[in-house]
């Protein structure tokens, strides 16, 4: 088992319920698409296998283990084997773009090295291969600040391969992209996964990348699981009903071409993300 | 497209080289500082400073100092306010000639045009001179015209204090919406008109909260001015540490310790009020309260001139006039000879070093202070962390440099010490801040990765913060700049020593000298740091 939740939830500290007994399992090298609208709990969920968010009541168990009952020598070791892709790309602005990316071994990486590779990159070559493979390794020596919002989603998303990782968590790693790149960045994800055995766990927004490039499809309402199926059994009906909160008695379900693209550069506003089609 | 990216860090030669001349320039300057850590600990500077300490145990209660002591500390507070109100004064008028937005003949340019920029650059200058003389040197000076007491520290805070509130003000009217001002102006109002109508609104906050700032600064500095005989607890200070009474000095220190903090914490409510003005009151304007701290200001300003008891008449007799008029005459034409002009550079050269030396290890106690302060390690660990700096911050530069001076022996690196303990207090609650304030998400992401603390630290939080430090850090040099300049009043090296010398030998000609120099340095500081500023942007 790459990860296991048995009836998970999770309160936050002001009272609102995010998940209300979550089950969900998945071997190693499944890819899970994760779908639902706006606030219903993808990004928690995400945080919650990340083990960034530790859960009110449930079992957990990541890679095999229960990350809550480890050491912290222990569990960072875990966290080192998770790689997570996050929204708003978490990267200091006055970084340069090949520190960025090799911050994704620093789990692995002995103390001489990290502190070795600020004064002089340790592995350019390394860098320079992941970043080739989202076409942005012409940036490799950029400030962070000197990237649109586009390239620094794709930074982000080459930190997470340079990582890695056995489990890939990604949430919506490609909002900033247009519609032709973001299929292009979701695939790369794909392979990285697949010639690994790598599981990868990526919630998205528009449906039709959801169904069209992954096997597996989880749709969450109101921090529930509405449905948990492969791609080809999931039908409109279903889709309408898990969308019916967001956008009442529209016609367009969130798709690459209508959702609308946001800035991904850090911004200090979760719920930034705007109504995919309301 | 990715085979045109070279495989090694194009950045690598420009940060080496940047390295190699930080060091080439850094060994000499630590070499004229004079740093000698080892000095510290050496048996017998150990015995000497142990034996003072000791003597600080118990602190000096009796009734007779405690009287002494309520005075000096009325007087200092008394000299602060009036100095403050004087400098007001000053910078009234001044602020509303020298200010550009102010000026009717800048539109167009109109008739006038060529005398509106002679008082413009004209005041300038003044302004320069009258910031660029530290205002220990301005006491020194009045001390030797007007004699020891409080009157030469009121006229030296006045004239420093002026010069840089009519700067500040200045700056202040220009940075915010000039166009309220120049309407007035195109429609024919005057200067003091288009300040009052076009400009006060919109700055008349920022002002009042930097004047009480200022008056904060005046309190540390009247302390600081007694050292050279103008009155207050510094000159009590002086007389102990001369006498090397330890009971009373640390009766004073405690007392520094206090009022520091207390200025700190009015200047810091005051300043609160004002921010809150007019945002939770329904009405904008003069309310209750507002009258009646106007009232308190007023009071404690009258109270102030009354305690002082200067007799401001006699000071502008013909006869004193004349006095002032033929000690100003003796220090022209300033001694420009080759040897002394060496020595004089020497001193500067010092001075940067002494000041360099002291700030880079105050970086270094800031930063490691500032982790605990920042409430990193526990509470317990936070609060004695920042009451450390609190109490490294109070003392001023020159209260530490006669203890610093006491410890390792007269020169630079006494200064070096001095500067060092007073700037870690300064830093390590700026650093502290801005480690709270940090964005956090890079660095909880390299967390959530696996990093260690330490690592997720220096990728994560470091760079967003480095620019911020960065600033702190050269803004704090600066001052440590002039403040450099004038440590030497109590030995610890510099201009400042060199000055001190020369005057007590009534050498007036090669004070003038040093004076000139310490005029420059603070001239080049200020066009460096601004300079230095706008790359930073």
């Amino acid at each position: 088992m790459s990860f296991r939740l048995d009836q998970v939830s999770l309160t936050h500290a002001n009272g609102f319920v995010a998940l209300r007994g979550i089950s969900l399992a998945a071997s190693p090298g499944e890819r899970i698409a994760v779908i639902g609208p706006s606030g219903a709990g993808k990004t928690t969920l995400l945080r919650l296998l990340g083990a960034a968010l530790r859960p009110s009541a449930g079992k957990l168990s990541m890679l095999g283990v229960d990350p809550w009952a480890l050491s912290e020598r222990e569990l960072r070791k875990l966290r080192a084997r998770i790689g997570v892709v996050h929204q708003a790309p978490p990267l200091p602005q006055r970084q340069r773009v090949v520190t960025a990316v090799l911050a994704g071994r620093l789990g692995q990486w002995p103390l001489w090295k990290s502190l070795a590779s600020l004064v002089y990159p340790l592995d350019i070559a390394g860098a320079r291969e992941v970043l080739a493979r989202l076409e942005v390794g012409d940036r490799l020596f950029d400030r962070c600040d000197r990237l649109s919002g586009g390239q620094l989603q794709r930074v982000s998303l080459a930190r997470t391969l340079y990582q890695r990782p056995d489990l890939i968590l990604a949430d919506e790693p490609v909002s900033a992209l247009d519609p032709t790149l973001a299929r292009q960045a979701v695939r790369t994800l794909l392979a990285d996964a697949g010639a690994r055995g790598a599981t990868l766990v990526a919630s998205l927004h528009a449906i039709d990348l959801a169904l069209s490039e992954f096997p597996r499809i989880v749709g969450i309402r109101d921090g529930c699981i509405a449905f948990d199926l492969p791609a080809a059994e999931v039908s409109e009906p279903l889709l309408r009903e898990l969308y019916a909160a967001e956008c009442p008695g529209s016609a367009a379900l969130p798709t690459l071409a209508n959702t609308p693209h946001f800035d991904a550069r850090p911004v200090d506003v979760p719920g930034a993300s705007p109504g995919a089609c309301c | 497209m990715a085979e045109a990216v070279a495989l090694h860090d194009p950045a690598a030669r420009q940060r080496g080289t940047a390295l190699l001349l930080g060091l080439a320039v850094l060994w000499p300057l630590l070499v004229v500082a004079d740093f000698r850590p080892g000095e510290i600990f050496e048996i017998r500077n150990l015995k000497t400073v142990g034996a003072f300490l000791a003597g600080f145990l118990p602190p000096e209660t009796g009734a007779e100092f405690l009287a002494y002591l309520v005075r000096a500390t009325l007087e200092t507070l008394a000299i602060a306010t009036a100095g403050m109100a004087l400098a007001f004064l000053l910078a009234l008028p001044l602020v509303s000639l020298s200010t550009r937005a102010l000026a009717a003949a800048e539109i167009g340019p109109g008739p006038g045009y060529a005398r509106a920029q002679f008082l413009h650059y004209g005041l300038r200058a003044l302004l320069t001179v009258l910031r660029g003389i530290p205002e220990l040197v301005w006491a020194l000076l009045f001390v030797r015209v007007f004699g020891l007491g409080p009157a030469a520290g009121v006229l030296a805070l006045a004239l420093g204090y002026g010069g840089m509130l009519t700067k500040v003000y200045s700056e202040i009217l220009e940075s915010g919406d000039t166009r309220p001002a120049r309407a007035i102006l195109e429609a024919g109002g005057g200067r003091l008109q288009a300040l009052f109508y076009g400009l006060l609104p919109g700055a008349a906050r920022e002002l009042t909260s930097y004047t009480v700032y200022r008056w904060e600064c005046a309190v540390r500095a009247s302390v600081v001015m007694g050292f050279v005989g103008a009155g207050g607890l510094g000159q009590l200070m002086d007389q102990a540490m001369k006498m090397l009474n330890g009971g009373e000095a640390s009766t004073i220190l405690l007392t520094f310790l206090l009022l520091v903090l207390a200025a700190d914490a009015l200047s810091h409510f005051l300043r609160q009020q004002v921010g809150a003005a007019g945002t939770v009151g329904r009405k904008a304007g003069f309310g209750v309260s507002a009258c009646a701290i106007a009232g308190l200001v007023l009071l404690a300003v009258v109270s102030s001139f009354g305690a002082l008891d200067i007799h401001f008449g006699a000071l502008l007799m013909r006869e004193s006039m004349g006095l002032i008029g033929d000690f100003a005459v003796s220090f022209f034409p300033p001694d420009l000879s080759l040897p002394w002009l060496s020595r004089v550079a020497y001193g500067t050269l010092e001075t940067l070093a002494i000041s360099a030396t002291g700030t880079l290890l105050a970086v270094l106690g800031g930063f490691v202070l500032a982790f605990p302060a920042s409430g990193r390690y526990g509470r317990l660990a936070g609060q004695f962390s920042r009451f450390l700096l609190n109490a490294l911050r109070s003392i001023p530069e020159l209260v530490w440099a006669t203890l610093t001076v006491l410890s390792v022996g007269l020169g630079p690196f006494a200064g070096v010490l001095a500067l060092a303990l007073h700037t870690t207090g300064v830093l390590g609650r700026l650093f502290a801040e801005t480690l709270q304030n940090a964005p956090p998400a890079a660095r909880d992401a390299l967390v959530d990765a696996g990093a260690r603390p330490v690592v997720a630290f220096l990728y994560g939080t470091l760079p967003e913060v480095m620019p911020q430090l960065l600033a702190y850090t050269l803004y704090r040099w600066e001052m440590n700049i002039r403040m450099a300049a004038i440590l030497g009043f109590v030995g610890a090296g510099g201009l400042g020593q060199l000055l001190y010398f020369e005057l007590s030998l009534f050498r007036y000609a090669e004070a003038c000298t040093v004076i000139a120099a310490m005029l420059l340095l603070s001239i080049v500081v200020d066009a460096a740091s601004s300079e230095v500023r706008r790359r930073l942007r």
